[in-house]
């Protein structure tokens, strides 16, 4: 019993004191931005809740509790605090992060504010102010913890003057949308997932006549979008509008299958079989396989899935970049 | 119950993992369901509708629980039976071996409730000589094991390994060649089982508070048997198969049925008190060619505690098709593995929740992905992972995390 009980006030301890629940260098949240000279604040942010770029230190935890999970002694999350004890160690191991997986996140912020402001979209950066969303904390049920932090979280949407927030990957579109009303007074931001915000400029996109010929894209649904925020039919037409065509592996849509990312700190072995069962489904379609969710990449990547992120696609195919 | 960690399930999950004969049946098991159900919705629309009615009056039930338990009770008596209210497990052992006593040959069909109460261990303690009649269940007390899934608890064996079990445990001659052979053999077998039986034990998919009528669906025929031929018929009920009518009873059936890809389901057992007779001067006899005597025992064991409690009762409305099960990322790697000692997958940590605790529920709670693919798929609008993370937040406050 002892085991979920210390990963969890790992992960409600690092929430609690350094605001993320890995150690990460909180520069490395928003240094992305910087060549872009996003403007600060404004009616409109946009806000990244940090999921993307803590993906590569999630995946470096998530490749160490991969090598202890099935070693004798103790739980997994015991033979965690016996490696990693404090969270300064937690910090050597996270540290570990893959440059190449924190260069693709990069990319895809990159092409993410590329791809608005070419959509003609006004909307400015919040930097420091970036903060992560929490929604780890609400999915493992610490709920007070959650509060707490999106107290935090709140504060600095208020700081910046807006009135819409655009949101980059579903987990955070979902827990700022539906559930911060829930625990947070007077929460009454717009929120809009970049994928809706695009869709609506729809013709207004400036299509680049692509270089190249089209090709097939799979397009595996994340559950939080497919199945609590309705963004379903955005990305296929945005998709449709950069001259690629769109194919749905057998489970898509409101019923798409998870990726297993979400059991990826309990069991990486069980949340690495569910992320091969999926990919044998959508590799069956044909196609190159696009997702739309940090934990959806990472999961599937590990997996040994040949995947990439549907905005560099349609930076690639909108942009020319 | 104690013991049931986070840390005991991973093990099993490693196991089930690594077992590929288990991954193998699951496999076959699955992809038929997931065809089969889209298609029998699509050919009967009307099931769908139904689904709906079902949500409304279970939701009705789970509301006003106590007064339908009264109802249903009233109901029975009026028509013959006796009905029991089991608070708990323990109390439903007790009265259950009070009615059979020692040294009396049972027959059981498949029932969950049953499973979850300990009865048949609890039986053949006191000396009783009791046989599982639905195919698959049988295959699981030979194997000594537990269900693998809520409708198909044999999910786990090939017909290799069924053969192997039957003929050691049953001392019959198979070539372990044909599922067929199995059939025979197992039904030759139980035949004398059934005409010797003194009690026959089942459970119930719905009572109908207006009536006391129980409904039973079936494709085995074994229900027939186990509640037609025995002089004692026993009907273990959980609470929350309590239905305001019989109309709606034979709803839950048909719902049941089809979310659980058997549609049209074979047989329709409607079960309103003893059997009797009143052709002979219009006096009425109990006991004709069926029991004369029928017991209904409620099981109460946690849920009257859940129907007050804002999301737990939500799964009080559960039919046990069994179709969240058949959906769930994590359960079709694991089956019944993960969920609970009885119940199993993300309906399982539910009722696991409301059986045994919550927290032993939230233990389970924490293998669940939050995918939401069994809340799209539940045919009663059970938002069955919100449930869970329901549980998750309970372990939190619980171990004040």
């Amino acid at each position: 019993m002892v085991d979920v009980k210390l990963i969890l006030s790992l992960l409600a301890d690092n929430v609690e004191r350094t605001g993320y629940p890995v150690p990460i260098d909180p520069r490395r949240i928003y240094s992305w931005a910087e060549p872009l000279k996003l403007p600060r604040g404004g009616r409109t942010v946009l806000y990244t809740g940090a999921l993307y770029q803590l993906v590569p230190y999630i995946n470096s935890l998530v490749r160490h509790l991969e090598s202890l999970e099935r070693r004798k002694g103790g739980g997994l999350a015991l033979r965690l605090a016996k490696t990693v004890g404090r969270i300064v160690d937690l910090g050597k191991i996270v540290a570990k992060a893959d440059p190449s997986e924190v260069s693709t996140v990069e990319k895809v912020l990159t092409s993410i504010a590329n791809l608005l402001s070419a959509a003609g979209v006004e909307y400015g950066y919040l930097y420091e102010n970036d903060l992560y969303s929490g929604v780890l904390l609400y999915d493992m049920g610490l709920d007070e913890a959650f509060r707490r932090h999106a107290g935090k979280v709140a504060e600095a949407l208020k700081r910046s003057g807006a009135s819409l927030v655009i949101t980059v990957d579903p987990h955070t579109t979902h827990v700022l949308r539906k559930v911060f009303p829930e625990y947070v007074e007077r929460f009454e931001f717009e929120v809009k997932s970049y994928l809706e915000v695009l869709a609506e400029k729809g013709r207004r996109l400036p299509v680049k006549t692509p270089s190249e010929p089209g090709y097939d894209v799979v397009l595996h649904d994340p559950c939080f979008y497919a199945r609590h925020e309705g963004v379903i039919e955005q990305p296929r037409r945005l998709l449709a509008l950069a001259g690629l065509n769109v194919k749905d592996p057998a489970k898509s849509g409101r019923m798409t299958y998870c990726c297993g990312g979400p059991v990826e700190a309990i069991s990486p072995s069980l949340s690495k079989r569910i992320a091969e069962t999926r990919l044998d489904e959508l590799r069956a379609v044909g196609g190159r396989i696009v997702t739309m969710c940090p934990i959806c990449y990472a999961n599937l990547r590990r997996a040994g899935g040949e995947v990439e992120d549907i905005a560099l696609h349609l930076s690639r195919r909108l942009l020319g970049a | 119950m104690a013991g049931i960690t986070l840390e005991g399930i991973l093990q099993d999950v490693w196991r089930a993992l690594d077992n590929p004969v288990l991954q193998e049946g699951l496999r076959r098991a699955y992809v038929g369901a997931e065809r089969r159900v889209p298609e029998i919705l699509d050919e009967y629309p009307e099931i769908v509708e139904l689904a709906r009615r079902v949500e409304d009056v279970k939701r009705l039930v789970s509301g006003n629980l106590d007064h339908y338990i009264e109802q249903a009770m009233e109901s029975l008596k009026k028509v013959n039976a006796e009905p029991h209210l089991a608070e708990t497990a323990e109390d439903a052992r007790e009265i259950i071996g009070r009615i059979v006593g020692k040294g009396k040959v049972v027959v059981m069909s498949k029932s969950m409730v049953a499973a979850e109460i300990g009865l048949r261990p609890h039986l053949e303690k006191l000396g009783n000589e009791v046989w599982e009649t639905d195919l698959g269940e049988l295959l699981i007390q030979l194997e000594g094991s537990k269900p693998m899934h809520t409708i198909a608890p044999a999910i786990h064996l090939t017909r290799e390994e069924a053969a192997k079990l039957v003929s050691e445990k049953l001392g019959v001659e198979l070539s372990g060649r044909s599922i067929e052979e199995i059939v025979v053999a197992v039904r030759r077998y139980l035949r004398g089982r059934f005409m010797q039986a003194d009690v026959g034990i089942s459970g119930a998919n719905a009572l109908a508070a207006d009536t006391g009528a129980l409904v039973l669906v079936e494709n085995e025929g074994n229900i027939r048997l186990v509640t037609g031929l025995p002089p004692i018929h026993i009907a273990v009920v959980g609470v929350d198969k309590i239905v305001p009518t019989l109309r709606d009873a034979i709803n839950v059936a048909l719902v049941q049925a089809a979310y659980a890809s058997l549609y049209p389901p074979t047989y329709l057992n409607v079960i309103a008190g003893p059997s009797s007779t009143a052709d002979i001067e219009k006096k009425r006899v109990y006991g004709a060619h069926g029991p004369p005597k029928l017991h209904v025992v409620l099981v109460d064991n946690g849920r009257r505690w859940a129907s007050n409690n804002p999301a737990l009762a939500e799964q009080l409305r559960c039919i046990r098709c069994g179709r969240c099960q058949m959906e769930c990322p994590v359960w079709r790697l694991t089956a019944n593995h993960w969920g609970g000692p009885v119940y199993g997958g993300p309906m399982g940590v539910n009722w696991t929740a409301i059986t045994l605790g919550e927290e032993t529920g939230a233990e389970l709670a924490h293998l669940c992905l939050g995918c939401a693919r069994c809340d799209e798929v539940c045919p009663v609008g059970i938002p069955i992972s919100r449930v869970i993370r329901y549980l998750k937040k309970r372990y939190a406050e619980i171990h004040r995390l």
